[in-house]
């Protein structure tokens, strides 16, 4: 995989050249990508797709507002061009409220994430065989699984920031991802599941995982649940949340609202709003939680899949306690939503490609762990659902009315799990979710995943997770 | 020949020079542009100009794709696909692409969309009229996005074709409360039948009507969805047409060809015609696209087919090639026989719900799934608008749902919005039996 497709002298012209217009900041972005897909349709080979994409925007800020343009032609005429059409884009805008950046020290620098096993050097053959072991021993355990997709995704990602403040920052992030997808039947009945996994490095991803032992256990797991799973009788219990749970929960309910973008309206007629608005019921300090809910959104967390040092403006990468204790603690920020709103910039602001936007993103979200054990977490549940992963979930453009259906889920009688629960749902709202919080264990785990947000749509790489969580008395069916 | 129609043939040469027993290459030289903005202000304008060859090849049923972006050596890229294609395992699914010399429909796009620079204007004629419906507080938030592309197809089985392909489409959201909202969408694939005033007079008509809601009791409605939700329904089901996705077993249409699986008023077809914004005049084989009826009063006709799935499924192609899986391309369901006014008005007591997002299935297979209406949600009672709502969740079966449609209005509207209304469709508005409604405790 050859990743030597970044002129960073063509970028130095563009910003240079955007530099001599009337403007009031301007930055030059440019991205290279070697991606490779690999599509295992049951046991067969579908496709590998290589794609080798490169090419830079830039950014213009002038006094009648915001332009944006990119390519993937890396000549003078066309960095001239791109600078032209987003300076003239910018000066159409004619806003009558002006947009700003927060100030921000200019940054010069290089990071990389290390692979300890470079995927440059796995060949293609290899990377087949990789799946088609996982499928093999899938196949081998006398399931019937008549439908499995198995895929592998792999980039390699050369970025080169530069802005008219100074910034001039190098980076490379290699990353790798899975996405399984399986149907077991049982006596006629389909029941299905997937799993997404992500990770920042290289081959050794797959020392990490233990996908097929993991494929394993829920085909196990949704079979057992079509021979003996039973439906709850609906009403209040407690429910103990698994970490996909807490995570997914975590990610709707907490990450997406606190994205400043939202709170101020710039993604009103997509993704939506938030709850929390200026001189609303919910603003930075408001309770939405039990005292021990602490969510935080970290991209610091090495070789997790949504890793980053400094985001796409050229911001330092922090953990951001997004509810703390239980209160509305910090939104997640980029440059112009730091003005906005009269804060510094969290480092926030994220694009999947050269020719997309950043925009505000969560990176890895996830509530922060206490100290109780998973036997005592169970232990105190007189009756009660263990909900340890979700099928279908969703939730209103506000995020505050959401819904988790449980995919593989158990009855808790006097402490104990006992039967698989078919398909059990809890369908709340934010605050009543994160009140009903009375207990957390010591272990974060992570699942991987693709939010989606922007338009066109910029599917980010991100962790969500969390540990087990206890909500007391929550309305289950 | 144009010169960029023989640079594709040249890519599809090299890889048949190397070996490789079939090779399709299809460069799209794409002009888009986009205006977003929000709180009645242009935020950005984004510029995009993408040039772009997809090349599938393919040695002994090795199947082996790249996206070339790069053009400074082709020659590398092919032969690296190539070794690809050689190292990676056979197919044995794998049934050959179209072949052939076909005749295909003129491109008709407009080259007004092509040469349109400043879009603003159109931005403000939503805003003002969404502004106008709905009251001086309103406050919106939406895109403009233009699409004009060239696009150049050579395969060594015959095809050797070039299309253009044009489409504007606004997307406007009026709040004229903070929990009070309607949405608008105008799509096009000519500037002149474009009318962005259409998408915000609506959205501000119904941000009007969504004020003061209340949280909505669950229960078993009929509903009426407007185009706008329904746009998003058949999003699902395209999907699920794609035989693709039902040899995964991510349909509920698989194992069902021939039989009924939706109300006899029920016509669904893939066509996408010079008025879509889908326009196209072949898919990515070469093959010419036309109207494939999908469902035919209430009965599955056929899935959605390239060469290769045709072939397993023993039938032919419908002209629906993507790169490697067939997929929709614009979905029309059939006008039916009464107006959406008399629609409304003879329903005595149900929903009627505006626009919907998140739609999530439990189980593909079974068609199990939730979707979170957004905008306006109302209550109808005699055909009268009794009540806004708010909070409530449609929480039932994509199989159920397309059994109980009651009727079908004669008006259609183009839709496609954002991630949720797509592919692009043709929608009326639809009547829906004993829809289960679900709200949060």
């Amino acid at each position: 995989m050859n990743n030597k497709l970044l002129d960073k002298d063509l970028v130095d012209y563009t910003l240079e050249y955007a530099k001599n217009k009337k403007i009031e900041f301007a930055e030059a972005r440019a991205q290279s990508q070697n991606r490779e897909g690999i599509v295992l349709k049951n046991d067969i080979l579908e496709a590998y797709s290589t794609v080798v994409d490169s090419g830079l925007c830039v950014r213009i800020l002038t006094e009648n507002g915001l332009g944006f343009a990119s390519t993937n032609k890396w000549t003078r005429e066309e960095a001239k061009d791109i600078v032209n059409t987003a300076f003239k884009m910018a000066n159409s805008a004619k806003r009558k409220t002006k947009i700003k950046f927060v100030e921000k020290k200019a940054v010069k620098t290089k990071w990389k994430v290390q692979q300890k096993k470079k995927i440059e050097d796995i060949s293609p053959e290899a990377k087949i065989d990789k799946l088609m072991e996982i499928d093999k021993t899938l196949t081998t355990q006398g399931i019937n699984i008549p439908a499995r997709m198995l895929s592998c995704s792999i980039a390699l990602t050369q970025k080169y920031f530069v802005n008219s403040e100074g910034a001039v920052i190098s980076s490379f992030i290699p990353s790798i991802g899975m996405y399984n997808f399986i149907t077991v039947v049982e006596n006629g009945k389909p029941e299905q599941a997937y799993k997404q996994y992500g990770y920042s490095g290289g081959w050794e991803a797959h020392d990490k995982w233990k996908v097929a032992e993991d494929l394993v256990r829920e085909a196990k797991a949704l079979q057992k649940l079509i021979k003996e799973g039973k439906a709850v009788s609906p009403g209040n219990m407690d429910l103990v949340c698994g970490p996909e749970v807490v995570g997914i929960a975590a990610h709707e309910s907490c990450g997406h609202p606190m994205e400043a973008d939202r709170i101020l309206g710039r993604e009103m007629s997509q993704a939506g709003k938030s709850f929390i608005y200026k001189d609303g019921s919910f603003w930075i300090g408001t309770k939405i939680g039990s005292d021990i809910v602490t969510i935080i959104d970290d991209p610091t967390i090495k070789n997790s899949y949504g890793y980053y040092e400094y985001d796409d403006e050229g911001i330092k990468a922090r953990p951001r306690y997004l509810y703390k204790k239980g209160v509305i603690n910090e939104f997640l920020h980029n440059r112009e939503t730091a003005a906005k709103i009269g804060t510094k910039s969290n480092g926030a602001s994220r694009a999947i490609n050269y020719d997309r936007e950043a925009i505000v993103r969560m990176a890895n979200t996830f509530v922060q762990p206490r100290d109780m054990s998973e036997d005592e977490i169970f232990e105190d549940v007189k009756y009660g659902i263990y909900m340890k992963s979700f099928t279908e979930w969703n939730i209103d453009d506000r995020r505050f009315n959401q819904r988790y259906v449980g995919r593989e889920a158990y009855l808790i009688e006097k402490g104990e799990l006992t039967i698989p629960i078919a398909r059990p749902i809890i369908e709340t709202t934010t605050k009543t979710f994160w009140t009903a919080v009375d207990a957390i264990t010591k272990t974060v785990v992570f699942d991987s995943g693709t939010c989606g947000k922007g338009d066109p749509m910029q599917g980010m790489p991100v962790y969500l997770g969390g540990p087990m969580i206890r909500l007391r008395g929550v309305f289950v069916k | 020949m144009s010169e960029m129609l023989a640079k594709t043939e040249s890519v599809m040469k090299k890889g048949i020079s190397l070996g490789a027993d079939e090779v399709i290459a299809k460069t799209t030289l794409g002009r888009y542009r986009q205006t977003r903005f929000s709180n009645n202000e242009i935020d950005i304008s984004v510029a995009w100009n993408d040039y772009v060859t997809d090349v599938m090849l393919i040695w002994k049923k090795r199947v082996a794709a790249t996206q070339i972006r790069n053009f400074q050596n082709i020659d590398a890229t092919m032969e690296h696909l190539f070794k690809l294609a050689k190292v990676s395992k056979e197919n044995p699914q794998y049934g050959g692409v179209a072949k052939g010399n076909f005749k295909y429909a003129k491109s008709t796009a407009d080259k007004a969309l092509r040469d349109l620079e400043d879009p603003s204007q159109y931005v403000e004629l939503a805003i003002n009229t969404a502004i106008e419906e709905a009251g001086p507080e309103t406050n919106t938030g939406g895109i403009l996005f233009t699409k004009f592309e060239e696009v150049f197809l050579s395969s060594s089985a015959g095809p050797t074709v070039q299309d253009t392909r044009s489409a504007i489409e606004l997307s406007i959201r009026a709040f004229s409360a903070i929990d009070a909202s309607g949405h608008g969408v105008e799509c096009s694939s000519t500037l002149k039948n474009f009318d962005p005033s259409k998408a915000g007079e609506k959205a501000g008509k119904i941000a009007k009507l969504a004020k003061n809601p209340k949280q909505g009791e669950a229960g078993k409605y009929d509903v009426i969805f407007d185009p706008l939700f329904w746009g998003s329904l058949l999003g699902s089901y395209a999907w699920m047409s794609s035989a693709f996705n039902v040899m995964i077993q991510m349909s509920i249409f698989a194992n069902k060809i021939g039989q009924k699986v939706a109300s006899d008023i029920v016509t669904l077809k893939d066509k996408p015609a010079a008025y879509s914004i889908a326009n196209r005049t072949f898919d990515d084989e070469g093959h010419p696209v036309g109207e494939t009826t999908i469902i035919d009063g209430g009965i599955l006709k056929t899935y959605l087919h390239n060469t290769s799935t045709a072939k397993l499924f023993k039938t032919k192609t419908t002209g629906n090639a993507g790169l490697v899986a067939p997929r929709a391309w614009n979905i029309e369901m059939d006008a039916g026989d009464v107006c959406r006014d008399d629609m409304l008005n003879d329903l005595k007591r149900g929903l009627y719900l505006t626009n919907t997002w998140y739609t999530r299935f439990q189980n593909y297979a079974t068609g199990d799934f939730s979707t979170l209406p957004r905008d306006g949600i109302f209550l109808i009672e005699n055909g009268e608008i009794q009540q806004s709502f708010k909070d409530l969740r449609v929480s039932d079966n994509a199989l159920k749902i397309l059994g109980n449609i009651a009727q079908v209005s004669k008006e259609r509207q183009h839709i496609h919005w954002w991630e949720d209304a797509n592919p692009p469709s043709l929608c009326p508005y639809v009547h829906v039996k004993d829809v289960q409604m679900t709200k949060p405790t």
